[in-house]
């Protein structure tokens, strides 16, 4: 199993009582910045992710949020930059992976070509790319996106950056959302196709989607992965089923909140205030509103979650939840190595989870904490994780060959994502 | 209001050559009169079924609001197809100089058909029309409202009885859930054309109405504030203005009488 570190960069000072003050945690006044802490903040969160990289994690994990308290990285390619040359500098081979640039939202998408592309050049081959659709309230309120042209955005955008990366020639792109004379991008990634990944949150249109261009999955366990998991990832093996490939446990990434301390009881000591923090002071303080925005999501999908609304696990409850709910819910995995490793171990083998997205840093855990998380995971819990599926002979075709993978090298054309929900059924 | 209500039929009109079938609800007898409802959806309403007394009364559904074709929404691609396809519309039911009456989305869309086509329309009557932008009084987008803070954006008058029939949610758990996935679909729809702004540079073509306008504005609209009568008022050549009180942003559930009473006296 490939076992990853994932942070967020949230401002690890806001007010004790921000959820009483304020609505949320996507339009919060910059006042409430101490300008020394944000730097302190962002520091921490590079620094932390480079102890992740000399600690044998097998990648290194960025997500993109504009305009958000709760993850101050507008663009997951700064930070993937600075990570991709300073290990290079420093001779570690790990995985660079934003998880990442939104191309529902985005309005310049030969940019986000340009950019992966080179990242992947500057890291010497070890870029993983992320492609999300993006936010309800980002994709809309922060870049002006109407919602119901978020996915057809999204879908357009991604042919054009896989064409921008693979086409020899320069090429004209006359497309519904964007409009360029001539694509013809340098430098292009080092490796032939860089592994691609899309993280879901349960729509089985989106993850049809993934197979179809034989991109990787990604799950994030926020909301409970306890309450979630038995839904989403069956959900994922019955499509794979029926499209007929391979159960390949490589195909799927799991996000995973981890609290690791010496004894379970130490763990609850010293990471539950910070663990309230991060989920009511992150996605706690999402209002669902401004995730459900009108458009975005596709009447037949409003139709199933009004029906069946147990994807969303305790999002619901985050705002108030105490570190016991988050923990019961399985927002939170917490305790001694033994009883953390035990049940991500028991986790992944039954969702067949190759992939482990483990989230160290979280809310205002202080940076000395995060680096004890950091390490004491990598030293007492990944041992026990990384030889599942070691037994099988399933290759990692979703990684870059530098790394020991042996990655997709052709473009899939997709199959079929062209639908009636298709933006461009417009002529 | 009458008692027994005129019965409505439907007529489905194909436009954008045969990529858009648009759903039109039809009740009424006499002169046509064009109705482009709001953003949220549609639905028959007291001063609708008055105006049925003296017109035969055409409402389009929105496309994507018609319950059999949810994505039709898709088949228009910017704002000028919208305006196109709602000419076209017209023209094919044959409708001779229609009187056209918008409400809030739709009042936007009746405005830009006149500006866009002046010959098209009879008269025009704009209820609390989108489609100017001023940085000092910004719309508000109801799309990114949290759903229980609409209601009070969006009437005066919560406590009258219309008011409290139109928000009141079916108790039938299934009715329920249908309505609200509608509902939300239907501003999903029109957010098309919203987003990131509801102005779609009407102001540069306002001054080509040249038929009669009515412009009708609650003082107390939270949604899109009463100032922006004036800005209508000043580039529109031949336009009364009238502005109610007490009354918020979806004007004829709010004051429906007042309404009726305004429009009459205009359209006499």
């Amino acid at each position: 199993m490939r076992i990853t570190l994932f942070e967020q960069a949230p401002y690890r000072y806001l007010p004790a009582d921000f959820e009483e003050r304020f609505d949320s945690v996507c339009d919060t006044p910059y006042a409430l910045v101490d300008p020394r802490r944000m730097y302190e903040s962002m520091r921490s969160f590079l620094d932390e992710l480079m102890v992740g990289a000399r600690s044998g994690f097998d990648a290194l994990l960025v997500t993109e949020h504009g305009q958000s308290a709760y993850d101050v990285t507008p663009n997951p390619d700064i930070v993937a930059g600075a990570l991709a040359y300073a290990t290079e500098l420093e001779g570690l081979n790990v995985g660079i992976m934003p998880l990442g640039r939104t191309l529902g939202k985005t309005h310049e998408p030969v940019r986000v070509a340009e950019e992966y592309a080179q990242l992947d050049v500057m890291s010497g081959g070890r870029l993983i790319a992320g492609f999300p659709i993006g936010l309800g309230y980002d994709v809309t309120i922060n870049n002006g996106v109407p919602p119901i042209e978020a996915r057809g955005r999204y879908e357009e955008n991604l042919d054009l950056v896989l064409r921008a990366w693979s086409d020899p020639a320069p090429f004209p792109w006359n497309g519904r959302y964007s409009r360029y004379p001539q694509v013809n991008i340098w430098p292009r990634p080092l490796q032939p196709r860089p592994p691609l990944w899309v993280t879901g949150i349960g729509n089985p249109r989106t993850m049809q989607m993934t197979l179809d261009r034989d991109f990787g999955f990604n799950y994030f366990g926020f909301s409970g992965a306890k309450l979630t998991g038995r839904r989403i990832f069956p959900r994922f093996w019955e499509l794979v089923e029926r499209a007929g490939l391979p159960a390949n446990p490589y195909r799927v990434g799991f996000l995973q909140t981890i609290a690791v301390a010496d004894t379970d009881t130490e763990a609850d000591r010293r990471y539950a205030e910070h663990a309230e923090y991060a989920f009511r002071k992150g996605l706690g303080s999402i209002p669902g509103h401004l995730l459900g925005i009108p458009g975005g999501i596709d009447i037949q999908g409003l139709r199933a979650v009004f029906a069946d609304p147990g994807d969303v696990g305790m999002s619901r409850q985050m705002r108030g939840a105490s570190y016991r709910e988050l923990v019961e819910a399985g927002a939170v995995i917490a305790g001694s190595p033994e009883t953390v490793a035990e049940q991500l171990f028991a986790f992944c083998r039954e969702h067949r989870i190759g992939n482990l997205h483990a989230m160290l840093g979280f809310g205002s855990l202080p940076t000395e904490l995060v680096r004890e998380n950091i390490q004491l995971f990598a030293e007492a819990v990944a041992p026990r994780l990384r030889q599942l599926w070691s037994d099988t002979d399933h290759a990692h075709h979703w990684w870059p060959e530098r790394l020991g993978g042996s990655p997709v090298t052709t473009t899939a054309a997709p199959a079929t994502t062209s639908d009636n929900h298709n933006e461009r059924t417009v002529a | 209001m009458s008692t027994s209500l005129p019965s409505v039929r439907r007529e489905a009109v194909t436009v954008l050559g045969g990529r858009l079938t648009v759903e039109v609800q039809i009740a009424g007898a006499g002169a046509p009169l064009v109705y482009l409802h709001q953003a949220g959806g549609f639905g028959w309403d007291p001063l609708l079924w008055h105006l049925t007394e003296r017109y035969t009364v055409y409402v389009p559904e929105f496309p994507g609001t018609s319950p059999d074709d949810p994505h039709a929404i898709r088949q228009i691609a910017d704002w000028s197809d919208l305006v196109l396809a709602y000419q076209e519309m017209i023209g094919q039911l044959g409708l001779q100089r229609p009187v056209l009456v918008g409400a809030s989305f739709g009042g936007m869309l009746a405005a830009d058909l006149a500006a866009h086509f002046p010959e098209l329309p009879g008269r025009v009557v704009l209820l609390a029309p989108l489609g100017l932008w001023l940085d000092d009084a910004p719309v508000v987008n109801w799309n990114a409202v949290a759903p229980d803070k609409l209601p009070a954006l969006l009437f005066h008058n919560l406590s009258s009885d219309l008011v409290k029939t139109v928000l009141q949610l079916p108790t039938d758990p299934e009715q329920m859930r249908a309505r609200m996935v509608a509902q939300i679909w239907a501003y999903g729809c029109s957010g098309k054309f919203v987003w990131p702004f509801p102005e779609h540079g009407l102001r540069r073509r306002l001054h080509r109405i040249t038929v009669p306008v009515l412009l009708v504005w609650g003082r107390q609209d939270r949604i899109v504030d009463v100032q922006y009568a004036k800005e209508f008022a000043a580039v529109v050549s031949d336009c009364t203005v009238a502005v109610l009180a007490e009354c918020g942003h979806l004007i004829q559930l709010d004051q429906p009488q007042l309404t009726m009473a305004t429009l009459d006296n205009f359209l006499a």
